[in-house]
């Protein structure tokens, strides 16, 4: 009961309302204002859900299985039920020649596929870039986009008859030069270059759309004001364009060297052959030999695991060096 | 000589002209502005003479050379963007020194430029910093700067200060004209803004769908505009227009609207325009308030002032069309700027109102103010 003429207990009063109040005005927790974001744009979390879905099913939920990689698992036991073991899949990866052998070819392909493959799709844009006829630029934009919507069996059965001793087109080009027959496909020696080569040709004119909109994005008075200045097309392609969309390449290779170690394994299962295992066996060709093929879930597991922690090495390091030297990054 | 002369310059997009066979000569050293509403061709002008746009018809010719198929860089003409155009990767002396690079100047040469272009525009302590981390104006003064440093024979403007805000532009507006003052260039700016126009320009050439209205000097413009366009286009309030019929039958011929007359001008043309539908076209500024009484005052009904300062803005109704009075304010008391409210009349030297043909927008001729 308030004692109305007391004037301390009244101040009290007065005190426990105030700050009644000032804990009903306080700014919102992080939660609290989440929540309202929440309520206030629902619609736009609506849309969100499916992807947030897809991401927690696919990406998240299997994570759950990885630590098969530090189990003796047993398809019987269950996941939970197979006793731990520590690093012992690993230390038997790292003795492992197969493994070794995948590994060097892996990081051997991205290199040539880095290296060949990420500067292409750049370059094709550029020149798509510099192509006045409209006609001829769609007609030729078509034409390269192409390939990135066949699918990889059926790009392998072109590789394949195209490089067929028999009745293949390179060899009897080479032939009309009196060149005898090679089988490439079984040739160690060519496995690399006609891969790295598949994959820069199916890819690259799909992958320069990415920088054909980042070129499209730099303003045309950039252009205007270097004509103006005396500048030749080439040298507005380098020193316009190219900078300008350099914070596009950037992120770009950033993802790529992200996925450096996940070497396309559709195409190379299609490839590939035990007389080409020598250069053609990647990190998850062995994956897919050990885990699917031989029932060695908990070794393979070991093995995807080494590969993911390696890209994760990769794409931080990459992302932190860009940031440090070019002011761009992916977060 | 470095002035500009474009002889019947058309431009057309497919079939749809823009441009409709402009004649202009711009004078060395001569800063002459480009004004008119948005798509009434000033830009597309400016970039014909920059050789950004290819030119239909006519003939252009700089410092005497005939430049139709001469390659922008051959024009020595150099270029401010309204959106400064400034290189995002470069720092500003590396966009300063732009041109030069591409033109293989020397290491030296490209340094001393930069100073010096530099120290004209106070830039000296930015030279290292990027466009992103410059205000807007402080870019604009770069765009100047890499227009400048090669010291060509015509600058040209494109709305150079519509992106940035009044007091600004205000600023930036005074360099410019100092600059000019100093490096004596002949310059084509284009605006669409009519103070920019009147306050930076040797020479105004006003446009309209594609065409010149006028050309002159701001003050031509201001006192004697050859259309209602015009009149309407230049001075801040426009000048008012009142719809009118001439009744030139006694000494003097006046103007008659709703009721009420306006004495004008004992010319020729007035009077020979007895019974025409006219538009009088009367100046804010020109128009002195007038009290109940007064010989030859028309009255209006004054709904609203705005008080300026050193003038006030009396918005009032005349014959059912808003009419606007600039009256100066200071050597009024402070509370008295309040009786303005109160303004029931104004007054003009018959001189000082311009007729205008009701049917084709034109002035009639002989009214002239020297």
């Amino acid at each position: 009961m308030v004692n109305e003429t007391d004037p301390a207990i009244g101040a009290t009063e007065t005190l426990v309302v105030e700050a009644k109040e000032a804990v009903r005005h306080r700014a919102p927790s992080r939660v609290q204002r989440v929540g309202d974001h929440v309520k206030r744009e629902w619609q736009l979390y609506l849309m969100l859900l499916p992807t947030v879905i897809w991401l927690l099913v696919f990406l998240y939920k299997p994570m759950y299985g990885l630590q098969v990689a530090f189990k003796d698992y047993s398809i019987f036991r269950g996941v939970a039920g197979s006793p731990w073991i520590g690093f012992e899949h690993f230390e038997t990866l790292f003795g492992n020649d197969q493994f070794l052998r995948a590994l060097k070819n892996t990081v051997i392909m991205s290199f040539y596929t880095l290296l060949f493959g990420f500067p292409m799709p750049i370059i094709l844009a550029l020149m798509f870039n510099e192509v006045l006829n409209a006609t001829f630029r769609k007609t030729a934009q078509t034409i390269v986009y192409l390939p990135h919507f066949i699918s990889s069996v059926i790009i392998a059965g072109i590789v394949i008859t195209a490089f067929s001793p028999s009745a293949g087109i390179v060899n009897t080009v080479m032939g009309w030069f009196g060149i005898d027959p090679i089988y490439f496909l079984t040739k160690p020696e060519w496995f690399r270059p006609i891969f790295v080569g598949t994959g820069i040709w199916q890819e690259s004119g799909f992958q320069s759309i990415v920088y054909l909109a980042a070129i499209a994005g730099v303003s045309p008075t950039l252009y205007e004001s270097a004509v103006i200045d005396g500048a030749s097309r080439w040298q507005m392609m380098w020193k316009i364009t190219i900078p300008s969309i350099m914070s596009t390449i950037i992120i770009m290779l950033i993802i790529r060297i992200g996925n450096i170690l996940e070497v396309s394994f559709e195409m190379i299962i299609l490839l590939y052959q035990p007389a080409t295992y020598e250069t053609a066996d990647v990190v998850n060709t062995f994956i897919y030999r050990q885990g699917i093929q031989a029932g060695q879930y908990d070794f393979a597991a070991a093995a995807g695991l080494f590969n993911a922690v390696v890209a994760f090495v990769l794409v931080m390091a990459a992302n932190t060096l860009s940031k440090r030297y070019s002011r761009t990054s992916l977060w | 000589m470095s002035g500009v002369v474009l002889q019947k310059i058309a431009k057309a997009y497919g079939d749809i002209p823009v441009v409709h066979g402009i004649d202009l000569e711009v004078r060395e050293k001569e800063f002459v502005v480009l004004v008119g509403p948005s798509g009434c061709g000033k830009s597309t002008t400016l970039r014909m003479i920059a050789g950004l746009e290819e030119i239909s018809d006519g003939e252009l010719s700089i410092d005497g050379r005939h430049m139709n198929r001469v390659a922008p860089k051959d024009r020595d003409v150099a270029m401010v963007f309204q959106n400064y155009a400034l290189y995002p990767h470069l720092d500003v002396a590396e966009n300063i020194a732009f041109g030069l690079r591409i033109r293989k100047e020397s290491k030296e040469a490209i340094a001393a430029a930069v100073e010096e272009v530099s120290g004209i525009l106070g830039l000296t302590d930015y030279l290292e910093r990027r466009p992103a981390d410059l205000s807007g104006g402080q870019r604009q003064r770069v765009a100047m700067g890499r227009a400048i440093v090669r010291r060509p024979k015509v600058f040209l403007f494109d709305e150079p200060l519509s992106n940035l805000d009044a007091k600004l532009r205000t600023q930036m507006r005074a360099e410019i004209k100092r600059l000019h003052k100093r490096l004596g260039v002949t310059s084509i700016y284009v605006t669409h803004d009519q103070v920019e126009a009147m306050t930076l320009a040797d020479r105004i050439v006003v446009m309209r769908d594609g065409r010149i209205e006028q050309v002159g000097t701001p003050m031509e413009l201001f006192n004697n505009p050859v259309s209602i366009f015009v009149a309407g286009f230049l001075g801040s309030p426009p000048m008012n227009m009142v719809a009118a019929r001439v009744n030139a039958g006694g000494d003097v011929p006046v103007a008659e609207f709703s009721g009420q007359s306006l004495p004008l001008a004992r010319l020729p043309a007035l009077l020979e325009a007895d019974g025409r539908e006219v538009v009088l076209g009367i100046r804010p500024e020109f128009v002195a308030v007038a009290d109940d009484g007064v010989p030859g005052r028309i009255v209006i009904e004054t709904d609203l002032v705005e008080t300026l300062g050193s003038e006030a803005l009396i918005h009032a109704m005349l014959d059912d069309k808003p009419f606007v009075i600039r009256a100066q304010t200071m050597n009024m008391a402070i509370g008295q700027t309040q009786v303005l409210g109160d303004v029931s009349g104004f007054t003009i030297d018959p001189k000082l109102v311009r007729v205008f043909d009701a049917d084709t927008g034109r002035a009639l001729p002989g009214q002239d103010i020297v």
